[in-house]
């Protein structure tokens, strides 16, 4: 899991250009949006895309996304239950 | 300024229909041109769109002279510009008119799909739109407004202040976007397109449709007193709060309709048409403006559930419906719409509805924060 | 009577030209790091030129919060339109990027641009040819029409390939843009300028 997890934190720093962050600058159980990594609703949609691309995982409700994207622990969660590669 | 602009010739190519007239009867009747696709290209997701048939602009384009080597996008703007150039009588090549056009991604297609023949720096809008200039033997370097959604208004308060400034007699204004599975895509990545008609403004509106369609005025500049549709007044502003997400507070579309509304006269106020796209936060976003703007009592008008959103298109095909519209004393049913579904309740309805008065405001809004206003008034 | 050139600021030099200046005047919008080309170029361009004409950053002056941003170019957002093409173009790794595809509408930098400086103005991207200064001139005039239009952020700003890029910002006050032709002179000299 540890390392599932670091690596979710590096696609997701690479794929919204988070560039002055590292992955131990992001706390596992804070919200990944509202404060913090200052990300917004464009943010969030390509987080989808990351979910698609990387694990296989389709996401049809982008409202669907708030609850999974609420921080690195349960969206490494849902990914580890949900994914098809 | 005394200088007035007056709209002395449109035209509209559709799905509904390749003039002006037959659009509104047809908005009119109630028809529709949105249609539900299950794929296009690579897309594998269901959407609804309303698309032109081709064998239609071909067919149009062989009765109007239209022959050489040009694009889909570069005929339909040419098809829907020489309609609305020989109603209006002007001579084009003279170096007293000026074009705009009015696009969002004029021939990007040719990036997924090279076409033989067609060189690709047409890609580039202004050598699109070069295109026409050279088929009405026009000397002037055309210029393309190219301000996402909200182009089509743009370009028309562009015209405006070409022709105030004495430099130009005519504007000839174009708007045409075709959609390619660029547009198409992109929209669906961002989870803002319906798998079912678009219903503007209700509870249960599920997101946008998109549509095809080329739209033309012929703007005038007189000094005479005639009887006509002016152009009176237009704004442009901007939200600065987001590059995507519409202004919670309405913020550029309340701007626009407080500037418009000065020159407006409130008891001739027929309605206001709106931009109405379906998704959630556009709808909820202009009823909020209309509400600032103290225009909540205003009847209210929304397009898109007959053309889908025409992006370049949009401005000039919804300011040319709402004139035949004032004229005909008719606010058009806002097709879609059941329910309010807006914080604040703004006049629309799914009926078609008798008004008066000899002014309306098209209103739209669009990426990049960016909003638009304008207001036509029809002279007896 | 004399009156000074404009104020200006051109860029030209690539990318890496673009995060080093954002790194040493910049710093600290980090938004900058999701701009195409395009908005980076045009973003960096005027903050350097707000610095240098020693604008301050102040909410609820209205003389400046209605300023207007008019952007020309002639290969509008064809860099983000390639690079958007190439996530739909395989069928078999076809993930259309948002990211990607709102940065396909040239007007997206002007946003980009007033979101930063709380600029509530008229925001406006015209496609042309080439930066041709007579046109550019007269377009301009013809925005301070405008009634809250007293000045406008005003520039070139071109991106065929990602590193690839030209841009410049000046400032123009509606005294400028009284005499069209003189001012279609002074955009000239900007332009060669561009071009060195």
């Amino acid at each position: 899991m540890e390392e599932m997890i670091l690596k979710l934190k590096q696609e997701i720093i690479e794929v919204l250009n988070l560039e002055d962050i590292k992955p131990e600058d992001i706390d596992n159980d804070a919200p990944l949006f509202g404060e913090g990594l200052g990300l917004d609703s464009i943010d969030a949609l390509e987080l989808i895309v990351l979910m698609e691309k990387n694990y296989g995982i389709k996401l049809q409700d982008p409202a669907k996304g708030k609850e999974i994207f609420k921080s690195i622990n349960v969206m490494a969660d849902y990914i580890q239950k949900n994914r098809t590669r | 300024m005394d200088r007035v602009i007056r709209c002395i010739a449109d035209n509209v190519v559709s799905p509904l229909g390749t003039t002006s007239r037959s659009n509104y009867d047809s908005v009119k009747a109630g028809r529709s041109g949105l249609e539900r696709y299950e794929s296009m290209g690579n897309i594998t997701t269901p959407f609804v769109l309303s698309r032109v048939d081709r064998k239609v602009i071909d067919g149009l384009c062989a009765e109007l002279g239209i022959s050489g080597n040009y694009t889909f996008f570069e005929k339909f703007l040419l098809c829907s510009s020489v309609q609305a150039v020989r109603d209006s009588g002007i001579d084009a090549s003279s170096d007293r008119v000026l074009f705009i056009v009015s696009t969002t991604k004029g021939n990007v297609s040719l990036l997924g799909q090279p076409e033989e023949g067609i060189a690709q720096e047409r890609v580039l809008l202004a050598k699109a739109a070069r295109e026409v200039t050279w088929f009405f033997g026009n000397p002037n370097s055309p210029i393309v407004v190219c301000n996402a959604c909200i182009s089509g208004v743009c370009a028309q308060i562009e015209a405006m202040r070409a022709l105030c400034t004495g430099r130009y007699d005519y504007a000839v204004v174009i708007g045409a976007d075709e959609q390619s599975p660029f547009i198409i895509s992109g929209f669906l990545s961002f989870k803002a397109i319906s798998d079912e008609p678009c219903r503007p403004f209700d509870k249960d509106r599920k997101g946008l449709n998109l549509g095809e369609c080329a739209a033309t005025v012929v703007l005038e500049a007189s000094d005479v007193k005639d009887s006509g549709w002016e152009l009176v007044c237009g704004a442009i502003r901007n939200d600065a709060n987001h590059i995507s997400g519409p202004s919670r507070t309405g913020e550029g579309s309340y701007l626009c309709l407080m500037e418009v509304r000065k020159e407006c006269r409130r008891q001739e106020l027929a309605f206001v048409n709106v931009h109405g796209t379906a998704t959630a936060y556009n709808d909820e976003m202009e009823s909020i403006a209309l509400y600032r703007a103290g225009l909540i009592d205003v009847p209210v008008t929304g397009l898109k559930g007959y053309y889908g959103h025409t992006m370049g298109a949009a401005g000039i095909m919804e300011s040319i419906l709402s004139m035949y519209a004032v004229r005909d004393n008719t606010v058009l049913a806002t097709r879609g719409y059941r329910e309010q579904g807006t914080t604040y309740p703004v006049s629309v309805s799914s009926e078609t509805r008798e008004c008066k008065g000899s002014e309306f405001i098209k209103l739209l809004s669009g990426f990049g924060g960016s909003n638009a206003a304008l207001l036509y008034r029809f002279v007896e | 009577m004399e009156m000074k050139g404009l104020d200006y600021v051109v860029l030209n030099q690539g990318n890496a030209q673009l995060t080093e200046l954002y790194r040493a005047h910049i710093g600290d919008w980090p938004k900058f790091f999701k701009m195409d080309t395009l908005s980076k170029a045009g973003f960096v361009a005027s903050e350097l030129l707000l610095k240098k004409i020693g604008e301050r950053r102040c909410e609820g002056d209205e003389f400046i919060q209605n300023r207007a941003i008019v952007l020309f170019g002639s290969t509008a957002s064809l860099c983000a339109d390639r690079n958007y093409q190439e996530t739909i173009q395989d069928k078999d790794n076809y993930y259309p990027s948002p990211a990607l595809f709102v940065y396909t509408l040239p007007n997206i930098v002007t946003g980009e641009i007033a979101i930063r400086n709380h600029w509530r103005g008229e925001t406006s991207f015209y496609v042309l040819e080439e930066p041709d200064a007579a046109q550019m001139a007269f377009h301009l005039a013809c925005a301070f029409q405008d009634s809250v239009t007293e000045s406008i952020l005003a520039g070139w700003v071109d991106s065929r390939m990602n590193d690839d890029f030209q841009v410049f910002m000046t400032i123009i006050r509606k005294e400028d843009a009284a005499d069209t032709e003189r001012l279609a002179g002074q955009l000239q000299l900007i332009i060669n300028d561009l071009n060195k």
